[in-house]
């Protein structure tokens, strides 16, 4: 966990770059947070750098949880230092929305932040958004831990095409340099068409990422199509399986053949949703071809991958198109990804199952397994990817109702749960398309953060913790 | 494909007709007696129903063999539920009481699901032929069409289990008899009989015998029809009490009320789902009892009262609503939102995902978190002592996710209609689970008038009522391609 703190306070650091270079006066404290939080994490490591061994299954589901408390406990740093929100609630809402790579807000107007906060809430999402978990498993495979029970905490269920690969760090190495690669890509494409260099960074960070935060308060609507698409392009990527990509480069496309239902079912999805989505626009909105193509396309694709960058203000269309993000928001991207939501993957085996079990029905005597890249699944698989669609509806009806209880009117409760819950970020009504969530009260805010919590961890990692027997010997 | 049993699809259905037009005498005497007017047009529509009846059953269906197999079984299912709302909805042409063949059809369709979503304004002002008519498509709706045939049919003995599982579809159900014609005649007998005494405890309440004789029937099959513009403000307290006993009676499997008519109370304690149901009635009822009191500043009985009644009402997924206090807590809210979809025991006559299968889920879910953390344990998910097998328990959980997608698919072409999302989705999950109108839907800002509501969302929510009242697979399966595959 020092050795994350660590990590963190150096990112920090380089948050005095942008500092320094535009003058806004915030170098010191900045320096004043990567400071205390590379002590802090240099102590930790430093403390109990003898048992690093983790054998315990129990162990590595509070170590997820507590990494990424911590982690945002000490993003709140720097939004308090530089006095860019006075209160600690709207902070660690901030910070929690930046490390799980949520994209919610709670500043209506961010061009007025100092531009050092701007590059750490960017840096906050594209760090969090690749899962810090696997950074860990990276950078330091000599740590110890039970690599496999850690990783299954992290994206635990059907992610099956990184979990077969034998050496988990291997395969982490790769998504890693899939990772930066892209990242790097994106910023100089950007750059090339014309963007500033700034602006690219972050919008980049915050795309590839999944996560939305913007430097601007109009989310990306006012920059050029072109840069639309192309950020379009990179959230796309996003929600894309790591494993593939890495393959995709590598070249070798032999071996993606056997893995394509996944994201055949995705491209299928996106295809559907941005033509419906661009249909309602021309036809119902009004809105011409370019336009409506544009912002259709932009839009899904962000809803899909749960990015939330905001092109237009899609609470103000048809009511079926703003439904149809929300739903796909939930649906979220490949397993695998940076993305959020239930996973396509889970989808499709949902979908399959109940197809199956309809002709078994039908035909009891026929046997009928689901079917996945051509193999089989196990009942056991489809099982609990069951329960986690069980455990993620009911927890997003709970947030709804808690919401609700905090003095949220209905749909906003049910926009913000699925923003927070899917890791999308803009709910409906006044929190939806380029608002925040200035207007919360603290303990909707604190809830919202949990629910991202909830989300990020795929629900069972934290929920594991609240059961009596975790904690009996 | 082999041989399709068409002839005794018609045969069936045309039988069901029949039992339309027989029941279809008391409407017609009502009105009679009544002079409502409305004499001629019953009987008229009771001769369609004679005619399309005799025509599918004796000239379609005639030498029909009763052979039954899986596939014909969700047919009938699907068409017997397809025609016979269908036709039920003509008398309300024929009688003017609606106008649009929509209107009629919703009102028909609401009716055998016992949802009780109407699209009439005003009850009391259509002729009471109608409102007999109206309570008794809800009272053969209740324990289901099929299993009306069934019970008749002794030559079914082969397929009549077939088609009892496909319209009782996804639960587990414990025989009354080892034959299981006898086992559903013994079901119809405690329906009746429950029926009866509930009637007549209403008529010495004082309420006139229309009234027992339609509020007796939607309460039984939990419909919730309610023969007055007002809901059921204008009853007395007595009324309202007698009427909460049966609606939490009704929400009760009917095989575990034979066993209590019959005075086997040991049954009731050894049955889990009794008991969580019961549970759950009490803790619901008397929190809101509690929010209600601390909300509008008094702890009377009447609260109470309505706490019950109200509860009763909702977890039965009957409908029926009364003048609620003025302040609505949001506590209650809640509560009754989580009520409508968790729905009432298996096996009874009320809509909702059913508490067995929840109970199974939220045991599979503990098993799950303790395997997560110890990952070698093995578990059985076990239910009133027996072990649920792992294929029936992946059965509910594939029930459960179509429902849930169902709920989405319905709100998502109720906003096509102009609904916002949150009313959009109160009033999918609100007809799915066969409730109907219920006084949440009202504090959440939506409108319980069905009756304003286009047409588009009309047939949805139609579909949903049938999708929630079949369980989704029979309705579902007539659909699927691999149905209608050769194989």
């Amino acid at each position: 966990m020092g050795i994350v703190l660590m990590a963190e306070g150096g990112l920090m650091g380089l948050c005095l770059v942008p500092a320094l270079h535009f003058a806004d006066g915030t170098a010191l404290q900045i320096a004043a947070c990567a400071a205390l939080t590379i002590v802090m994490g240099f102590f930790l490591w430093y403390r109990y750098r003898r048992d690093t061994l983790i054998e315990d299954r129990r162990m590595s589901y509070l170590l997820v949880v507590l990494l990424w408390l911590v982690l945002s406990l000490f993003a709140t740093l720097p939004f308090l230092a530089t006095g860019s929100t006075l209160s600690f609630t709207t902070a660690w809402f901030e910070a929690m929305s930046g490390v799980t790579s949520t994209g919610a807000t709670i500043f209506p107007h961010v061009r007025l932040l100092p531009s050092s906060v701007l590059l750490w809430r960017s840096m906050t999402q594209w760090f969090g958004g690749f899962g810090i978990v696997l950074l860990v498993l990276a950078l330091s495979p000599r740590l110890g831990i039970n690599k496999y029970s850690l990783y299954t905490a992290e994206a635990s269920g059907a992610d099956n095409t990184g979990k077969t690969a034998v050496r988990t760090v291997v395969t982490v190495r790769r998504t890693l340099s899939v990772y930066l690669a892209l990242t790097v890509a994106f910023i100089i494409v950007l750059w090339i068409s014309g963007m500033q260099l700034w602006d690219a960074v972050n919008l980049t960070f915050t795309n590839i990422s999944s996560g939305g935060f913007s430097v601007n308060s109009d989310s990306i609507a006012t920059i050029t199509p072109l840069q639309q698409y192309i950020l379009a392009g990179a959230m796309l990527l996003s929600g894309v399986n790591f494993t593939l990509l890495y393959l995709f480069f590598t070249l070798k496309w032999k071996q993606i053949r056997h893995k394509m239902d996944q994201l055949n079912f995705f491209l299928l999805l996106c295809i559907l949703a941005v033509a419906f989505v661009v249909g309602t626009l021309h036809w119902h909105s009004g809105y011409g071809w370019s336009d409506a193509v544009r912002l259709g396309t932009v839009q899904t694709v962000s809803a899909l991958t749960t990015t939330g960058s905001v092109v237009a203000d899609s609470t103000l269309w048809w009511t079926p198109a703003t439904f149809l993000l929300l739903m796909l928001a939930i649906c979220g991207g490949m397993a695998g990804s940076t993305t959020g939501g239930m996973k396509v993957m889970r989808v499709l085996i949902l979908l399959r199952n109940s197809r199956s079990i309809m002709r078994n029905r039908l035909h009891p005597r026929v046997v009928n397994p689901v079917r996945l890249n051509g193999g089989p699944v196990s009942s056991h698989i489809t099982n609990n990817v069951m329960v986690i669609f069980m455990v993620f509806a009911m927890i997003l009806m709970v947030g709804v109702m808690v919401l609700m209880l905090c003095g949220v009117n209905a749909t906003e409760a049910i926009g913000a749960a699925v923003g927070c819950l899917t890791g999308y970020g803009p709910g409906l009504g006044a929190s939806g398309g380029f608002g925040s969530y200035a207007h919360f009260s603290s303990a909707a805010m604190w809830f919202c953060s949990l629910l991202m919590l909830l989300g990020r961890l795929e629900c069972m990692t934290v929920i594991v913790l609240f059961l009596p027997r975790f904690w009996r010997r | 494909m082999k041989h399709f049993n068409h002839r005794l699809v018609a045969r069936l259905s045309g039988m069901l007709l029949l039992v339309m037009a027989l029941a279809m005498v008391l409407p017609i005497v009502v009105s009679l007696h009544y002079a409502d007017g409305a004499q001629y047009a019953l009987a008229f529509s009771g001769l369609v129903f004679v005619a399309l009846g005799l025509l599918l059953r004796n000239f379609i269906g005639r030498n029909a063999s009763y052979e039954l197999r899986e596939r014909e079984s969700f047919w009938i299912t699907a068409i017997a539920w397809l025609v016979v709302p269908l036709a039920g909805a003509l008398p309300y042409l024929f009688t003017g009481a609606l106008g649009t063949f929509t209107d009629a059809a919703f009102e028909s369709v609401s009716g055998f699901t016992t949802t009780g979503s109407s699209v009439i304004a005003n009850p009391a002002a259509i002729p009471q032929g109608m409102l007999v008519w109206r309570s008794i498509t809800q009272w053969i709706g209740g324990l289901g069409l099929i299993l009306f045939i069934v019970a008749f049919l002794k030559r079914l003995s082969q397929g009549s289990l077939q088609l009892y599982s496909a319209e009782f579809s996804g639960t587990q159900q414990r025989k009354l008899h080892p034959h299981i014609a006898k086992s559903v005649s013994r079901m119809w007998r405690i329906y009746s009989l429950i029926t009866l005494i509930l009637v007549l405890l209403l008529v010495l309440a004082g309420n006139s015998v229309l009234d027992s004789f339609c509020l007796g029937m939607s309460t039984v099959s939990t419909g919730g029809f309610m023969p007055t513009q007002f809901g059921m403000s204008g009853y007395s307290e007595q009324t309202l009490n007698i009427l909460t006993v049966f609606m939490f009676l009704s929400g009760v499997n009917v095989a575990l009320l034979y066993n209590l008519f019959t005075f086997r109370w040991h049954q009731l304690r050894l049955n889990h789902e009794f008991v969580l149901y019961a549970g759950i009635f009490l803790f619901a009822a008397l929190s809101c009892f509690v929010a209600f009191s601390v909300a509008n500043g008094d702890f009377s009985i009447a609260n109470l009262e309505f706490s019950l009644f109200h509860i009763a009402s909702t977890i039965s997924t009957c409908g029926f609503y009364t003048a609620s206090p003025t302040v609505w807590p949001f506590w209650a809210s809640v509560v009754t939102f989580l009520l409508i979809l968790t729905g009432a025991s298996a096996g009874s006559t009320g809509g909702g995902l059913k508490l067995r299968r929840l109970m199974t889920l939220s045991i599979y879910l503990r098993n799950y978190l303790t395997r997560m953390v110890h990952p070698n344990v093995v578990f059985a998910v076990k239910i009133d002592h027996k072990v649920v097998p792992g294929e029936y328990v992946n059965k509910i959980f594939g029930f459960v996710f179509l429902y849930i997608c169902f709920i989405i698919g319905g709100a998502f072409v109720l906003t096509f209609t102009g609904s916002s999302i949150a009313d959009a989705f109160c009033l999918a999950a609100a007809n799915i689970s066969n409730l109907g109108p219920s006084p949440l839907i009202n504090s959440l800002g939506a409108s319980l008038d069905y009756a304003a509501l286009p047409g588009l969302a009309k047939w949805t929510l139609m579909i949903l009522m049938l999708a929630g009242r079949l369980e989704i697979f029979a309705l579902l399966a007539v659909v699927s391609p691999s149905y209608w595959k050769r194989r």
